[in-house]
């Protein structure tokens, strides 16, 4: 196909939008044509780079080399590229009969956000932004290897959203890798805007309680990420990243751990872990000790628990799910609000609730601080998507408490463990046990 | 060898100082325990040792795939299905004595079925895992489960209420013969390392077995022996100690954490050995589960593209389990596990005369391939 035809074609797949302007330059026996969208192209690049040397060339053979020698410059492969390109930013020109493509896209989300999500105190506080190439520039200047392989698809068949899929091609392992991309393939979502959507597509299954991928907002877990062996998949237009496959102990980690020195950071892991085993037995463990086995606990104890439910007019388990019920909504509340009436609400819920609930006696006093600690604890944990699937799951060990029991709580605490044990991300065992030996051979096969 | 080994050797080892096993070992206290202890002793390292040799010489294999190598199909299927039943009713006894633990101590107004089906539903799809995840649940809830039980022993030998002068009365019983039913529960927690049977496919690679693994297993398992038959009697006095029907939940009982928001230590015992049997009752049925599997061939049943086949032992796992549930009390019990033990001696006696006709036939077969 000739160039000429290519340019009526794309004039007609471009012409329902009204920005796209063609500029028809013609000086001194010098022709050039430009096409471009004018709200995605930055006019000031293109004045300095194309407008002001046109005027300045001496003839048309010395210009089309000036504009192939432009870093900006890039190939024309199939007039569908062309038209893909030109919606992304570039500016198509047309000199003695031939097509080049230069990117001069304008984006103004390129600048580089403060964590928020994953915040610490000790190492970087700054995340990615909200553009795909500022993302990958970062993730570049920051890991240095050779190996670093970047992929880019387009997604969303509506939003043609770029994908970029990145790992290091020394250390990931090929079926994971190979998972990815035909799963991928298989995304046929009409819009794509954000990566923790994949998280949901990748993974096969109608209903998944644990996240398969960890979100991650900042550079360095990234590349910690990518040095372990992990595929990173991003998108345009969105400040986070997710990793994959990853294991239940990713999600108790914070980059921290590793600025810390051994024992303090033995000491906040040691925390974490009691934070999740809080949040997660607490109520259960009141539901059971109250309304099945109190004496499970020393007398004493014991008997301040009854004393403290004296009034409350519901069984233990109601009482537990009222208050928690409650916790929950002021969570949610919290995030949607704006932050400066987030205050007010926390105040509300938090301190005057509580107090008025024992109060009227609506729950004992017991039942106040333990949702409070479990309020707490579920913050403990680092990683957000592992805290939302604690704070169902707790519902769940509640129920099975309410129905069985402290044995039933102890069952089904193990029966959780077997099912994390049980589940696969990306062709890899969620949750075992890994240590370190000193010779990497393993001395056990796979059955 | 991998550290997988041993937690099936352990599990299988520990799960028992609550159930039967004691009970029987005190009710002969007179008669000969504690010699059929050393005998057993013995015995059992030797068995673990043959055993474990026996996988190493052919890693990764399954004893259903050398059957199937090596014996006649008349044999293989019948025999298969026998081993699924063994392993089932191991799997069963667990279950119920922990039912009637916690009916007993824990939850007394709740139904029995009600809580039987507790366990059952907890343990049951876990029978369906992989063999490799069995072994990492395995390895995880033993790393929950075990410092707190080991904690347990440490009270209880530190103990001011434990008197050394019953445990050393008992001990002078030594010079009795031994008796069947005393070895046959002592044996019984030798018989962890048969559970290779199936779990063998997950060592793939040649493991080395020394005597100092040996050695190393024989004095875990005379430890446990030592602690599950004395410190019952070192606390409850040796006459009349065959009356108790829970020798070790009474033990636990006469422990006290002064200090800790948890007074009793009974509690603690029976909510963490209840980890303990989960895991022994999940081993056992995954075991007869993939016995079943090679014997109907369940994986191929297919509906609608689904594998179903898999599923189908289930309910009756779950049926049968709940009717003995049932029907049982703890008397029958007591001596069903008794017979049970009683029974394994002579079978695995009799699977030992088998392993070695397997590994002339292999040699054979393999000499045969190299000409």
């Amino acid at each position: 196909m000739s160039s000429m035809e290519t340019i009526k074609w794309i004039n007609e797949q471009l012409k329902p939008t009204n920005e796209f302007i063609q500029k028809n330059l013609d000086y001194e026996n010098k022709h050039i044509l430009l096409f471009y969208l004018k709200s995605v192209v930055d006019s000031d690049m293109l004045q300095n780079l194309i407008i002001t040397p046109f005027f300045d060339m001496k003839s048309e053979e010395q210009l089309r080399l000036y504009v192939q020698a432009l870093p900006q410059f890039q190939e024309v492969q199939s007039k569908e590229q062309i038209r893909q390109e030109l919606l992304n930013g570039n500016v198509l020109a047309f000199i003695q009969d031939e097509l080049y493509l230069l990117d001069f896209r304008l984006s103004n989300n390129d600048k580089v956000n403060q964590t928020n999500v994953e915040t610490t105190i000790h190492g970087s506080q700054l995340a990615l932004s909200d553009n795909l190439m500022t993302n990958i520039n970062l993730i570049r200047t920051n890991y240095h290897q050779s190996s670093l392989s970047i992929e880019y698809l387009d997604k969303g068949e509506v939003n043609q959203q770029k994908v970029a899929i990145i790992y290091d091609q020394e250390k990931v392992k090929s079926d994971v890798l190979d998972i990815i991309r035909t799963r991928l393939q298989k995304v046929d979502k009409q819009v794509i805007t954000s990566t923790t959507q994949l998280n949901n597509y990748l993974n096969d299954k109608k209903f998944s309680l644990f996240p398969q991928m960890i979100m991650t907002e900042r550079p360095d877990r990234i590349i910690y990420n990518l040095a372990g062996g992990k595929v990173v998949l991003l998108v345009d237009g969105n400040p986070q990243a997710v990793a994959t496959p990853v294991v239940f102990f990713d999600f108790m980690t914070t980059m921290e751990d590793n600025y810390h020195t051994v024992l303090i950071s033995f000491f906040l892991r040691i925390l974490r872990y009691a934070g999740l085993i809080l949040s997660l037995l607490l109520p259960s463990l009141y539901v059971g000790a109250t309304s099945y086995t109190p004496e499970v606990f020393r007398t004493e104890l014991a008997l301040t628990v009854a004393g403290s439910r004296v009034g409350v007019p519901f069984s233990s388990f109601i009482e537990v799910l009222f208050m928690l019920f409650f916790m929950e909504l002021l969570l949610e509340a919290s995030i949607r609000l704006p932050k400066a009436v987030s205050a007010t609400a926390t105040t509300v819920g938090g301190l005057i609730l509580g107090t008025a609930v024992t109060e009227a006696s609506l729950a004992s006093n017991i039942m106040v601080i333990i949702v409070s600690a479990v309020a707490i604890s579920t913050f403990v944990i680092p990683v957000n998507e592992m805290a939302f699937s604690i704070r169902v799951l707790r519902l769940l060990l509640i129920l099975v408490t309410s129905l069985f029991g402290l044995a039933g709580l102890v069952l089904g605490f193990f029966a959780l463990i077997m099912y994390l044990v049980n589940l696969d991300s990306f062709g890899e065992p969620y949750l075992k046990l890994y240590t370190v030996s000193k010779n990497k051979k393993r001395s056990e096969g796979k059955a | 060898m991998s550290r997988y080994y041993y937690y099936l050797i352990l599990i299988n080892m520990v799960a028992n100082v609550i159930a039967s096993v004691p009970a029987i070992l005190l009710q002969f206290h007179k008669q000969g325990s504690v010699s059929s202890m050393i005998l057993a002793a013995i015995i059992g390292t030797i068995l673990i040792t043959i055993y474990t040799r026996f996988f190493n010489a052919f890693p990764g294999m399954t004893l259903p795939d050398l059957l199937k190598k090596t014996t006649a199909k008349w044999f293989y299927n019948p025999f298969i299905l026998l081993l699924a039943l063994v392993w089932f009713i191991a799997g069963l006894i667990t279950l119920v004595t922990f039912a009637f633990l916690l009916i007993r101590f824990v939850t007394p107004e709740m139904p029995i079925i009600q809580i039987g089906s507790t366990i059952i539903l907890s343990v049951i799809f876990g029978c369906l895992m992989r063999s490799e995840r069995v072994l990492y649940t395995i390895e995880l809830v033993t790393l929950i489960t075990f410092p707190l039980t080991i904690f347990i022993f440490y009270k209880a030998y530190t103990s001011d209420n434990l008197n050394w002068d019953f445990v050393k009365d008992a001990a002078l019983y030594v010079n009795q013969m031994p008796n069947l039913n005393s070895f046959g529960a002592c044996l019984f927690l030798f018989l962890g390392v048969v559970n290779l049977f199936i779990f063998n496919r997950f060592f793939t690679e040649k493991q080395s077995f020394k005597w100092k693994h040996a050695a190393l297993i024989g004095v875990i398992s005379t430890m446990t022996l030592f602690t599950t038959y004395f410190i019952p009697i070192g606390f409850h006095g040796f006459e009349n100690i065959d009356e108790l029907v829970y020798p070790w939940i009474s033990t636990s009982d006469s422990i006290r954490m002064e200090f800790f928001i948890i007074e009793r230590v009974l509690f603690v015992f029976i909510l963490f050995y209840l980890g303990i049997a989960f895991l022994s009752i999940l081993i056992h049925w995954h075991v007869s589960m993939e016995f079943l599997k090679f014997v109907f061939h369940l994986e191929k049943i297919k509906f609608r593209g689904l594998t179903v086949g898999t599923v189908i032992p289930l309910p009756f796992f779950i049926g049968i389990s709940l009717y003995f549930l049932r029907e049982l009390n703890e008397y029958q019990l007591f001596r069903i596990s008794g017979l049970f033990y009683d029974s394994l001696i002579f079978f695995f006696s009799l699977i030992t005369i088998l392993l070695f006709f397997i590994k002339r036939r292999m040699k054979n077969a393999r000499q045969a391939k190299e000409y």
